[in-house]
């Protein structure tokens, strides 16, 4: 039995095309894989970078406003850093991380001006996207296997050799699965063995490995049973190609931009603006409301200053957070709206991925490798949370009216490091 | 010429007989017209509702009430950056970058709320416009209509046979040229309805239109003497097919995804995080307003006491405070600009590499020129926040200068502690109305055709790659024959 | 030689019990009343046809005749509308893969993979049979089928169509199989070649190997052939044993006229 896969590898390496398709393969997912390596490594390299920077800011915004021990000093002008790490997977899919920040501070100013800031980055350069593994993967993988399978039937009818097999080989069947696993299965060896090289490196868990592997193997399958279909119809090598090729490019360039343009069409987004618009309306109207009704606002939301909401003169910091926080809650619907049609735009394009393997293929590697628009979402939840732990950390000192000294700032909520499993966060992100 | 008329007449008949190349060319067209039509209306919708909501903007900057003038400095304005003509045609960097700012005192903030940090990873798969569909599957459907042009008739014998009839190679090769070139011609023409439809109807500059039309014609060109040459030099059609869709593969979606890394490993950029810690470092060594000892503001303070001949600040005929303020917006705006130009100039050295692998693929060239014919290349949105910058600038020092003069230094030291002076400081709303509008100046024509040059020029290289190609396949089927 | 073939071949115990059943071996080649309708055109129409161990039969007829389809029936490519065929006591039909076990088969223009040397080519399509032949009996089966040695290790794009030819007999012999069936297998070969072809068929036969042969060269069946079979209109119209001294001249007047239509 092992003598046959001999054969058939060595009557397989002879031919013209497979040595130049494997070695293209092994080549293109090689640099994709390094590509992304490089990628993730700058991108940790920034985070460690910031750290010190962020810590002399710091230490410079305390030296000044620790001597006078005003707490609103302090909160209107420390920003605090928050940052996404990269996951283990995140160099085999970069996706939205080249495009929304990955680093952000924010201070304990109203959230929703600061939130959806972006990143300074080269529109130009992201506009083609990146080249890392899922792209290899998704759009050239294919290629290639077809340039490996067209002719899987066909080659051997053109050549006349298709009776001779018929008569000689103890099962057909289990000849064309032979020469199917092998050409497929030396191509996805050479598209797997690098990512897998990266995946060590990157330090990503074994289980999650297998799982990408399994998804490039399926993604490969669902290529091969579309080789075989066409091959069904008995066409010459050449209208094998040629329709492969349509087909590859209906399904991994057409009919994804008609997704993306019906996705995008059915589900407008332009709360965004609004609620930006909307918010510094009422965070601006604040400096003209009544101060007594603003306090009384605030109070409902937050029941333990109840008894220190008052103060005398036209200024003071306890009324100016609660008036900068009436404002973010006043966009409150909004955000939500907002959110959920950013959620709905990520669920139509889940969709379409069950139709549509490479969009399918895509949406699942991103998720793993938590680079997607929903690990953007939680990111933001992320910042939400450290912001809200912001204010509960500024307000005793506000509402107290304790002096804040520079042994205070050390005390101020830290950015939490983030959990390496990822299996585990990624299920959280989902809830 | 007859003849060569007489070739590309049978290659039409052979083509309307192909079933994948008709086919593809019908999807082509139809791909064409939903691009076309979706991009003029998104096109449309987008710059409407950008352009309502920069009027809901300035109305509601006008209609704010007596307030103090630092008051409006953090209040605030919104600008949007519209939407070129030609964008419909090729909305280029567009969805990528955010398209409104809110412009404030002392901070500088980003343009917010692009497409596509707004869209899932589809907006990966590229977008669906009359640009996209000629510049990455125009050069596919001519591939398909073409490769076996003159390889089929190799694989037939009927090359001999036409050799015999006393056919030269250079009339062969220029009547399958001419009927590829047709096939070519039909493509064009959804994207030349769009381009004369914005022109009409959307006031696109004409001139631009012709020279977008123009581009596009040379690259499908190129790629027709590309597909000739290739199924007059390989074997037999299939190589020619597994050629051409590897050169297009290559050149079309994988160099266009590598130049950028390239450039981006070459030069990278700081974080908006890192630039924002710079500045504020800058800001503290020039002049610490929160130090009442800093050299800098005391020198200021001084000069501004010397140049009115007073002695103390409360007799300066102006509010000091504002003056002040005046004093330290210059300092940041002008670090902002340092910034921003270094920024500037690492994006255009970082998009200089990447055009450079425009030698390497004619889809980065042809996308670069149609970019910045459309108004739509980096340049546009750099422009967008120059002059969202200089607006910002001259509308937060108009407030100042009107926190400077119509505000007492009394009563604005006074303001949190008398009631009266709070509402003395609190100026005429009319002063909103005085701060002029923002308006966004496009670029002009030739700026854009300077923008356009080095594609343009690369698409020239193109197109003399592709004359020789078909020069050396025309001497080949020569002595071939 | 027939008995200890198949059971050298088969580990079906079941296959073993069904041969000891019968008693007798069952004959190499057996078709009955064979139909076969292609579209609205009968191609087979009661075509019936014997082969015995060790007899070379030659199938004559001209283009359209049936032969064609008679060769891909029994290797079980066409399914037949009525009637009876059995490779080796199979059906190629009904027990397609026991039936090829049974056969070996040589087409006209034998195509080999041109990447691959007579040695290699011989390896793989034998391990397809489910054989290993080593180098010597390779060399074994060459020598009788007459390829020059310094060819062998030579891949075989370069060879002529008799080289060709000569590697698929080595085949054949290799496999050791009751029937082989030949498809014009002397059209194209030189007079030398041909005869050095006849003289191998003879060794196949003495080994008790049932022949089929296909073909339309009246001249070259009666120089080797046990029994011809002349096809017309799918069926057989007249049958001769050369042995017994034919009219070589008088078959081409009668048969020659339809046979070469």
């Amino acid at each position: 039995m092992m003598m046959l896969w001999g054969h058939e590898l060595r009557l397989f390496l002879r031919q013209r095309i497979a040595v130049p398709a494997l070695l293209l393969m092994l080549a293109l997912s090689c640099a994709s894989v390094w590509a992304g390596l490089a990628e993730v490594a700058r991108q940790r390299e920034v985070i460690e970078r910031i750290q010190p920077k962020q810590a002399k800011d710091e230490a410079a915004i305390a030296a000044w406003v620790a001597k006078e021990g005003d707490v609103g000093n302090a909160a209107y002008y420390t920003f605090h850093a928050t940052w996404d790490s990269p996951s283990s997977l995140a160099f085999a899919a970069l996706g939205q991380r080249d495009i929304a920040p990955f680093v952000l501070r924010v201070r304990a100013l109203p959230l929703e001006s600061q939130i959806n800031e972006s990143e300074n980055y080269n529109a130009e350069l992201a506009l083609p996207g990146r080249f890392d593994w899922a792209f290899v993967l998704t759009y050239l993988a294919p290629l290639l296997l077809i340039a490996l399978l067209h002719d899987l039937f066909s080659a051997e009818r053109e050549a006349g050799r298709a009776v001779l097999l018929g008569v000689m080989a103890r099962s057909t069947r289990a000849l064309w699965l032979r020469r199917i696993v092998l050409r497929a299965g030396l191509l996805l060896l050479a598209l797997l063995v690098p990512f897998i090289v990266g995946a060590v490196i990157a330090g990503s868990t074994a289980a999650m490995t297998a799982i990408v592997a399994g998804i490039a193997a399926a993604y490969f399958l669902f290529w091969i049973a579309l080789c075989l279909l066409i091959a069904r119809m008995k066409l010459a090598s050449l209208a094998n190609a040629a329709s492969l090729a349509m087909i590859w490019l209906a399904i991994t360039l057409v009919l994804p931009g008609l997704a993306l343009l019906a996705v995008n069409q059915a589900i407008p987004v332009q709360q965004g603006v609004e609620l930006t618009l909307a918010q510094r309306e009422a965070v601006h109207a604040g400096w003209d409301k009544p101060k007594a009704a603003t306090m009384q606002a605030f109070v409902r939301d937050h029941p333990e200053w109840k008894d220190k909401a008052t103060f005398t003169g036209g200024f003071h910091w306890k009324w100016y957070h609660a008036f900068h926080y009436l404002g973010d809650r006043a966009v409150g619907e909004q955000v939500k709206a907002y959110r959920t049609g950013l959620e709905a735009r990520d669920a139509w394009t889940r969709k379409a991925g069950l139709v549509l393997p490479p969009v399918g293929v895509q949406v699942v590697i991103h998720r793993l490798a938590r680079t997607d628009l929903a690990a953007q979402l939680a990111y933001q939840d992320r910042i939400r949370t450290f912001h809200a732990a912001l204010r509960r950390f500024y307000y005793p000192y506000i509402f107290n009216e304790t002096p804040f000294r520079t042994e205070d700032f050390a005390k101020a909520p830290r950015w939490p490091a983030q959990k390496t499993g990822q299996l585990a966060t990624a299920s959280q992100e989902r809830k | 010429m007859s003849r060569t008329r007489l070739i590309a007449a049978n290659e039409w008949r052979l083509m309307r007989r192909n079933h994948v190349a008709r086919l593809a060319l019908l999807m082509l067209l139809a791909l064409s017209a939903i691009a076309t039509f979706t991009s003029i209306a998104h096109r449309a919708e987008s710059d409407a509702l950008r352009a309502r909501f920069q009027a809901q903007a300035d109305r509601e900057f006008d209609g704010q009430p007596a307030r103090h003038p630092h008051r409006m400095v953090h209040y605030g304005h919104f600008v949007f950056r519209p939407m070129p003509a030609l964008a419909a045609f090729d909305p280029g960097v567009d969805a990528f970058t955010g398209n409104t700012i809110f412009l404030e005192g002392h901070r500088q903030n980003s343009a917010n709320f692009g497409d596509v940090r707004q869209s899932s990873l589809l907006a990966h798969f590229g977008q669906l416009t009359p640009a996209f569909v000629l510049q990455v599957l125009g050069p596919l459907v001519l591939v398909f209509v073409g490769f076996g042009t003159i390889a089929r008739e190799r694989e037939s014998g009927t090359l001999r046979y036409l050799k015999a009839q006393g056919l030269a190679a250079r009339s062969l090769i220029a009547g399958k040229a001419l009927a590829l070139g047709g096939i070519a011609a039909l493509m064009l023409a959804p994207a030349l309805f769009s381009l004369g439809w914005l022109v009409v109807v959307e006031a696109a500059p004409l001139s631009g239109a012709l020279l977008l039309a123009i581009s596009y014609a040379i690259y499908l060109l190129f790629w027709v003497m590309a597909v000739i040459a290739a199924s007059s030099m390989t074997r037999d059609a299939r190589s020619a097919l597994l050629y051409l869709l590897g050169l297009w593969a290559l050149t079309t979606i994988l160099v266009p995804r590598i130049a950028p890394d390239i450039a981006l490993a070459a030069t990278p950029l700081p974080t908006r995080l890192e630039t924002d810690i710079a500045i504020q470092d800058d800001l503290r060594r020039i002049g610490d307003s929160h130090n009442p000892n800093d050299p800098h503001f005391a020198a200021f303070k001084a000069e501004t006491l010397k140049r009115y001949g007073v002695t103390k600040v409360d007799d300066l005929p102006v509010n000091y405070r504002g003056l002040l303020a005046m004093e330290g917006e210059k300092i940041t705006s002008r670090l902002f600009d340092k910034y921003n130009d270094t920024q500037f100039t690492v994006q255009a050295r970082q998009g200089d590499t990447a055009t450079g692998f425009g030698f390497l693929s004619p889809a980065i060239a042809l996308r670069s020129a149609s970019m910045a014919l459309s108004g739509t290349d980096l340049d546009g949105h750099k422009r967008f926040l120059e002059q969202a910058e200089a607006y910002r600038y001259a509308i937060v020092q108009e407030l100042n200068r009107l926190q400077a003069e119509a505000v007492t230094f009394a009563d604005d030291g006074n303001r949190n502690k008398d009631p009266e002076a709070a509402r003395r400081v609190r100026i005429d709303p009319k002063h909103w109305h005085d701060v002029p509008d923002f308006t966004y100046r496009p670029a002009s024509l030739d700026e854009r055709l300077r923008a356009a040059v080095p594609g343009l020029a690369l698409l020239l290289f193109w197109l003399a790659a592709g004359a020789a190609m078909l020069r050396l396949a025309s001497r080949r089927i020569g002595a071939a024959l | 030689m027939h008995e200890t073939m198949t059971q050298a071949t088969s580990t079906n115990a079941e296959l073993a019990t069904h041969l000891l059943a019968e008693n007798s071996s069952p004959p190499p080649i057996e078709i009955t009343d064979l139909r076969l309708v292609r579209g609205s055109r009968t191609v087979l129409n009661g075509l019936s046809i014997k082969v015995s161990r060790g007899e070379i039969y030659a199938l004559l007829g001209g283009n359209g005749a049936g032969k064609s389809t008679t060769l891909s029936a029994i290797l079980g490519f066409l399914e037949p509308d009525s009637g009876v065929i059995r490779v080796g006591g199979f059906d190629p039909v009904l027990e397609p893969d026991r039936a090829r076990t049974q056969v070996a088969y040589l087409p006209e223009n034998v195509a080999l993979y041109d990447q691959l040397s007579a040695y290699e080519n011989i390896a793989y399509f034998l391990a397809l049979s489910g054989r290993e032949p080593g180098r010597s009996e390779m060399d074994g089966a060459l020598d009788a089928a007459g390829l020059q040695h310094e060819a062998r290790e030579r891949r075989v794009a370069g060879y002529s169509k008799g080289m060709r030819q000569k590697v698929a007999i080595a085949m054949a012999v290799l496999r050791d199989v009751p029937v082989l069936l030949l498809d014009e297998p002397t059209s194209g070969l030189d007079p030398r070649a041909t005869a050095d072809f006849n003289a191998l068929l003879n060794v196949l036969k003495a080994r008790g190997t049932a022949i089929l042969m296909v073909t339309h060269d009246l001249l070259g069946a009666a120089d080797c052939a046990d029994r011809i079979g002349f096809l017309a209109q799918g069926s057989i119209v007249d049958e001769v044993r050369p042995s017994e001294g034919i009219d070589v001249l008088a078959l081409h007047h009668r048969y020659g006229e339809r046979t070469a239509a």
